[in-house]
């Protein structure tokens, strides 16, 4: 019997301390997609990022971000053969929707949108049932971080016949063509100068396929020319707000397989036919407890070595270094958690 | 491809689980649509009393189903389109529950409109809403997409649309609203030329509504001048003219709107997602006539509602976890219903029929309208329930009557046909698959019931949740060796022969979801490892000859999708559901790299090419570049075969499985189970192909290459088939002999039942295998088929024959059945499916007939697929010749060999029928009219025929010499099946009819006493008929003649052929031959003249 009781707590109490969990969690989350001082009236707040890359400094650019929309834009471009400088910007009646951030932050009002028809006063009657939400809320939010961090793979006539290029001021010369994007949480712009293959060139024409980023040398079709890329320009700046949002992802999509592994499948304790079956069902999730948050230490230990071992290499591991740092940074605060969880636990199976 | 499977459901007494996501009621009202969180389709019947009954279950996506939608014109073609959550969408027939067209787009969609201008428009247009930005416009006959309606301001995600045919201005615009509440409208019909010409289209208007969540948008059609939008929390009425709020009417407490619908003009009805509905009157105020507004503009109106009447449903649903779907319809033929219909979780569908004037009680309070009908799949179930169709039954002949076993998990093992049954009490049952399934299937075995063998393996104590056998993914293995996972992380090495444990790992990591077996070119020294994924989201490998566990893997955060193997530097890729992914060293059991996002799959890509060989085939390759999203979901959605079921619980995922395994033997037995419940069925697989080429002893020759100038153009055209057919007949050719001796050595009748008997046989067969083993491609899996029982074989036949047969049609018949083909009639009616292509799947539910009131009163137990099947089977007897010679061979019937014989032609009747209807549309056009011109032969020539796809499966069926020489005979039969294929008659009711006319008609012959006349004529293509059935009864009276008769027809067919017509067999081949002839006359008297048009145009190309 005492299984039972087990069991209708957790569909009573505490699968709503979690949903409330997450639902705080991704308020918060879709707060940062809706920049503070917004609000539904007036125009979304603007945001400068000022582009830089490690490396050379030939594109330099200031980008203005206006919720999910690049309202302005300000590239200057020293081509590498004359020093030239090019300057070119947004023209003022135009915007550019980064898809990106609004398919997100549409995932997750999706996902506060299921959370939300389950309040309090709702009850659940069986595993299954948070199992389903489970699965639904974890879809929509594993689509919200792949939209964040797998930008998308377009080939080189995908972007010359984007809007993007038509955005420009003075119109691009016809030589550039320009990408930007989101990459986990950074805005990324690159440009590709390109030049002319000639026709009888002994060159072997090899059309590049998709990519994120093009290589020199990648080769396309374009209209009647065929076109090569010269050289690649890449210039990023980290959006703070984005660094959150995917933070409240990880946190709340680790929240959601948490519950449901604690949720058995199947109609639930009361026609479970034999009572041995639930019997180890809270032991089970004790073990399963104290086994994650030993996880959750090895890993972090293990990232951390990671981490160093990575910062010794040089600065193109600098971003992944950072990465291992912000997950460990993540799991040390889950491993606090999952302590609090299993005390929780080891209280509730006490009385 | 496998166009020849046939499927039997043993649905067991609980239905599958069917959470509506998506409802429709067809244009008809004849039918009800919905679609399932479990990713099936149902189709409903709805009779003119507006019952319900469930008719069929269409298997076909492999996530949830987010929309439904007409996808044609329904009165010219009932076709309904259905998307899911991965982005497959799918076209189906629902008269006959065959898909259409399917496609995958990196699009998920939550809402699709069909629409058609006939005027300027070939093909429809699906114009479809979801998670993406503006609207998109698919091609509703290719599902391509053409173009997108863009939006120029703030484009977003689009919730709903409605396409508004508005008569006063003859323009037809589609309205949509934004996730964040835009209202949107652009010209449709104004626009089809830009569209086609791919020019962008933009909004025409736009208006921010300020609200969100928008559910519904309607446009009254009756006023032409209101809108109804209905959001989650309130529903707005807007004047159409200029988007000017006329009410706002917000929710109630704890109430979300769902959607809402005009019923006529100022009257609407909103329902709500706990499956509750409101109809208002939309009244004028009186205050709004008199007020003209002070700038002198048009005169507003103001409008409130007036609460007429509500619908609820009952309370008490267990599971709530989906809103309510509902719909409403309006139809304007007859019967003039109005329906409000809704669907639930539970998989109940409930009917509202809604008074054309509903009124609210006389004292103004609002009157409640009482449910018409409500039925779930269950009742389906419960009212047919007079059998319980199942194999697992009789597992238990010693324990209690009223206690049924659950089956967690089972495995076929067709190299001995053993059915591996794990059960939720921990036993495993191990018994023959055959005998099970007749058991539970048919009347009269009732000594097979009560003393099935079986075995049964006592060490689990949970529900065993996982089952492998090893010998079956390799040869190498012991074949005695057996692999059981339980709930308690037990796993345990049977030998299945002793019925002894041989160890017993315990993994100590929660249920163990699957057992996977390395690839064959994975080798831990030399040895292939057991890997077993566990609910803990762990991985741990087993080496089965040391009996010891190598690795056990941890550390997995989230549930494991995907297993590689990299064989060269000893890794284990674990892929997890995060799109991370962790390599594991085998040797010492470190984690050696974890990794997230980018590299994580570039890193599954890149050991694509040591992965498990059979995951392969159906597990996506995460990598494919999609514009976006969508994509993640695949690689859940199809990772069902190999590593786990997870997020998108698939049921069909084991028939997808089936298919796309090298399913070789001719029969097969898949238990089908849902993920978020442990109701599960069995299925029956019965392969027509392979069991024609068991049965067939001859050699059988297909097209010849060097014979026809075409042949190449065939292959490549009809690759997939025709390509495998030769494969296996090469192979066929080398193994028949000894094969067909064992075959036939034995009296058919006689009882399989000792396990024994069939290893010893399979082993034998396994000497067979070795030496052809040098010839066979690599490709190729290890034919299971050849291992398979002789009896077997024929005792699958017999079985597919028993469940095909139309029982109780005729008393008579059914007891001539039972003497003279020796098989058992069925307990009743039987659940067809048929596996249509590749992953597409349809399975009648018990009870489909429920409904077909004509038939319910004479046959309560006739196993009629559809009353067409009569007229059907009718219309083809009427075609027989009135002296149709006697099959001599049946006379003496005593002969077990001719009882074979007659199985074998039934078979191959009925999978020329199958291959005919079953073909391709394009196929089938460019063969119709090929008819309609009647220059067959001359378009033959040309390398664009397709007839000759259909010929070559026919002439390999019969044996025919070459392409050039295809007989009016087969011309005439594809002429009647293609007719009925374009009457839309199914391939079950066409093979069930044909059938039913071939067994009438040989069974006639029995009544009577038997006439041997002379055949009339030998024509030509008589000839070239009877050269296929020839050896085969020859060597039916003497099998020592087989080895000449097997090469004899090959190397001199001329001269085969004259000595044919001389023996008595000839007849036989007679009656087979006459009625297709004279299906072109309609069953007029056989005369020759009309043949000679035919054959005049048919031939002038060939001979003349």
């Amino acid at each position: 019997m005492a299984t039972e009781e087990e069991f209708r707590w957790l569909l009573h109490d505490e699968v709503h301390a979690v949903l409330r969990q997450l639902q705080d969690i991704l308020k918060e989350a879709s707060l940062r997609f809706t920049l503070p001082g917004s609000g539904t009236e007036g125009p979304t707040k603007q945001e400068n990022f000022v582009l830089g890359s490690c490396g050379t400094d030939q594109v330099k650019g200031v980008l203005t971000l206006q919720g999910d929309a690049l309202s302005q834009a300000d590239v200057n471009l020293k081509m590498p053969r004359n020093n030239q400088l090019l300057h070119f910007a947004f023209r003022e009646d135009k915007q550019w929707k980064l898809q990106q951030i609004q398919d997100a932050r549409n995932h997750v009002s999706q996902a506060i949108y299921l959370l939300a028809n389950r309040d309090e006063s709702y009850q659940f009657r069986t595993g299954a049932e948070v199992l389903k939400l489970m699965d639904a809320v974890m879809l929509q939010l594993t689509r919200a971080r792949n939209r964040l961090t797998t930008p998308a793979t377009l080939t080189l006539p995908e972007i010359a016949a984007s809007g993007l290029t038509r955005m420009f001021a003075p119109t691009l010369p016809s030589d550039l063509l320009v990408n930007v994007y989101i990459n986990l949480n950074k805005l990324c712009l690159t440009v590709y100068q390109l030049h002319t293959l000639q026709p009888n060139s002994t060159k072997n024409f090899r059309p590049a396929g998709g990519a994120v980023l093009h290589s020199p040398g990648a080769m396309f079709e374009w209209g009647t020319q065929r076109l090569e890329v010269s050289h690649v320009h890449k210039v990023e700046s980290v959006i703070p707000w984005l660094n959150d949002a995917l933070v409240f992802f990880t946190v709340s999509l680790q929240l959601c397989q948490q519950l449901k592994d604690k949720c058995p499948p199947g109609p639930g304790a009361r026609n479970s036919p034999s009572g041995t079956r639930r019997s180890s069902f809270v032991s089970r999730v004790c073990r399963e407890y104290s086994c994650h948050s030993r996880e959750y230490n090895c890993h972090s230990r293990e990232y951390n070595c990671h981490s160093r071992e990575y910062s010794c290499h040089s600065q193109e591991y600098s971003c992944h270094s950072w990465e291992y740092s912000r997950h460990s940074r993540e799991y040390s605060c889950h491993s606090r958690e999952y302590s609090r969880h299993s005390r929780e636990y080891s209280r509730h199976s006490w009385s | 491809m496998r166009s020849s499977l046939q499927a039997v459901a043993l649905w067991g007494k609980k239905a599958p689980p069917h959470s509506i996501t998506a409802i429709m009621i067809t244009d008809d009202q004849q039918m009800i649509v919905t679609g399932s969180q479990e990713g099936q389709l149902c189709l409903w019947n709805l009779s003119s009393e507006l019952k319900i009954s469930a008719k069929e279950l269409l298997f076909g996506h492999s996530a949830s189903v987010m929309c439904l939608a007409r996808a044609r014109d329904f009165s010219k073609q009932p076709f309904v389109v259905s998307a899911a959550e991965n982005g497959e969408m799918c076209v189906w027939n629902v008269t006959n529950g065959q898909c259409v067209e399917k496609a995958i787009l990196p699009y998920r969609h939550t809402a699709i409109c069909y629409y058609h201008c006939s005027a300027r428009m070939t093909e429809g247009w699906l114009l479809c809403c979801g998670e993406y930005q503006d609207v998109l416009i698919i091609d509703a006959k290719s599902l391509v997409i053409i173009h997108t309606f863009v939006s120029s301001q703030s484009p977003d995600w689009i919730n709903c649309i409605c396409i508004v045919h508005s008569m006063t201005i003859q323009e037809d615009s589609l309205l949509a609203v934004s996730v964040a509440g835009e209202l949107k409208v652009w010209d449709i019909s104004s626009s089809i030329n830009s569209i086609q010409e791919k020019q962008d289209v933009y909004e025409k208007e736009s208006k921010f509504l300020d609200s969100l969540n928008c559910r519904a948008i309607r446009f009254c059609t009756y006023t032409e001048r209101l809108l109804l939008v209905v959001f989650s929390k309130c529903w707005k009425v807007y004047d159409y003219c200029d988007f000017s709020l006329l009410w706002t009417e917000v929710s109630g407490s704890g109430q979300f709107f769902a959607g809402g619908e005009v019923l006529a003009a100022h009257r609407i009805i909103i329902w709500t997602e706990d499956g509750h509905s409101y109809i208002y009157q939309l009244l004028n105020s009186g205050l709004s006539k008199s007020i003209y507004p002070a700038d002198g503009t048009l005169l507003k109106e103001t409008i409130y509602p007036h609460l007429l009447c509500s619908t609820s449903v009952q309370e008490n649903k267990l599971d709530q976890s989906l809103p309510f779907v509902m719909g409403y319809i309006n139809e304007r033929k007859e019967p003039f219903y109005k329906i409000l219909f809704s669907g639930e979780v539970s998989g109940r569908i409930t009917l509202w029929h809604i008074p054309d004037v509903p009124v609210s009680k006389f004292d103004g309070s609002p009157r409640e309208i009482p449910i018409t009908t409500t039925w779930t799949l269950q009742d389906n179930f419960d009212k047919h329930s007079t059998t319980s169709q199942t194999i697992s039954d009789y597992f238990s002949g010693f324990k209690d009557e009223n206690e049924t076993v659950v089956v967690t998990s089972s495995e076929y093992v067709p190299s001995l046909d053993k059915l591996i049954c794990g059960c939720e009490d921990g036993t495993i049952f191990i018994t023959q698959a055959l005998n099970a399934a007749k058991a539970g299937l048919l009347e009269g075995d009732s000594l097979l019931k009560g003393s099935l063998p079986q075995k049964v393996l006592k060490g689990h104590h949970h529900s065993v949740t996982s089952l492998l056998y090893p010998h079956g993914l390799s040869s190498k293995l012991d074949q005695s060796w057996l692999v059981s996972g339980d709930q308690d992380s037990w796993v345990i090495l049977w030998n299945i022969f002793t019925e002894e444990i041989l160890h017993k790992f315990f993994l100590q990591a929660g249920l163990v979801t699957s057992l996977l077996m390395s690839p064959e070119n994975f080798k831990l020294r030399s040895y292939q490892v057991i890997c077993c994924v566990c609910s803990d989201h762990s991985v741990a490998l087993l080496h089965l000859e040391g009996r010891r566990c190598l690795l056990s893997a941890r550390k997995h955060l989230f549930p494991v999708r995907m297993i590689k193997w990299h064989p060269v530097e000893n890794f284990l890729v674990v892929g997890c559901a995060d799109d991370s992914v962790y390599i594991w060293e085998i040797e010492t059991g470190t984690l050696e790299r974890h990794e997230t996002g980018e590299r994580a799959k570039i890193i599954l890509n890149c050991c694509d090419d040591s992965q498990l060989p059979k995951p392969e085939s159906i597990l996506p390759v995460a990598s494919e570049t999609h514009k976006h999203k969508s994509v993640e979901q695949r690689s859940s959605s199809l990772s069902q075969f190999g590593p786990i079921p997870c997020t998108g619980l698939q049921v069909e995922s084991s028939c997808k499985v089936a298919d796309a395994k090298s399913f070789s033997g001719p029969f097969n037995v898949l238990l089908v189970k849902t993920k978020w419940s442990n109701i599960g069925f069995h299925i029956l697989l019965f392969d027509l192909e392979s069991l024609l080429e068991l049965l067939l002893p001859t050699p059988i020759r297909d097209v010849d290459p060097s014979n026809s100038f075409y042949c190449s153009e065939i292959l490549r055209r009809a690759k997939s088939t025709v390509e495998k057919t030769t494969l296996t007949l090469k192979r066929n050719k080398t193994v028949c002999g000894p094969l067909s001796t064992e075959v036939h050595a034995k009296p058919v009748g006689e009882s399989p039942a000792q396990g024994d008997n069939a290893i010893k046989l399979s082993e034998e067969n396994d000497g067979v295998k070795k030496q052809k083993k040098i010839k066979n491609f690599k490709k190729m899996h290890p034919k299971q088929s050849r291992k398979v029982d002789a009896n077997l074989t024929i005792d699958t036949a017999k079985l597919l024959l028993s469940c095909l047969l139309p029982w109780g049609v005729d008393k008579e018949l059914d007891n001539l059945c039972i003497k003279h083909l020796n098989i058992l009639k069925l307990q009743g009616p039987v659940s067809l499916g048929l596996a249509a292509n590749e992953d597409h799947f349809s399975l009648m539910l018990p009870g489909w007939d429920l409904y077909n009131t004509e038939m319910k009163k004479d046959y309560s137990k006739v196993n009629l697929f559809s009353r067409k099947v009569l007229d059907l089977s009718d219309k083809y007897t009427s075609t027989f010749p009135n002296h149709s010679g006697m099959p001599k061979g049946l006379e003496n019937n005593s002969d077990s060999l001719q009882e074979s014989n007659t199985i074998v032609y039934l078979l191959s009747k009925l999978f020329l029928v199958n291959k005919l209807v079953n073909m391709p549309l394009e196929l089938a056009y460019g063969m119709d009219s090929a008819f309609k011109i009647e220059s067959v032969h001359n378009k033959m020539k040309s390398p664009g025929n397709d007839i000759l796809n259909i010929s070559s499966f026919y002439s390999y069926l019969r044996n025919g010499k070459s392409e050039s020489h295809l007989p009016e005979a087969d011309v005439s039969l594809l002429k009647l099946i293609s007719c009925w294929r374009d009457q839309s008659v199914q391939v079950t009711e066409a093979i069930q009819a044909v059938l039913l006319a071939e067994v009438q008609k040989h069974m006639k012959t029995l009544r009577k006493t038997p006439v041997n006349s002379e055949p009339e004529s030998v024509a030509k293509n008589g000839d070239y008929e009877m050269m296929q059935m020839l050896p085969k009864i020859e060597w039916a009276k003497d099998p020592e003649l087989q080895c000449t008769t097997d090469t004899f027809p090959l190397q001199t067919p001329v001269s085969s052929v004259k000595h044919d017509s001389n023996s008595n067999s000839a007849n036989f081949q007679d009656t087979e031959d006459m009625p297709d002839r004279c299906v072109l006359e309609e069953s007029e008297s056989p005369g020759k003249r009309k043949h000679h048009l035919w054959i005049e145009k048919v031939c002038s190309c060939k001979l003349c």
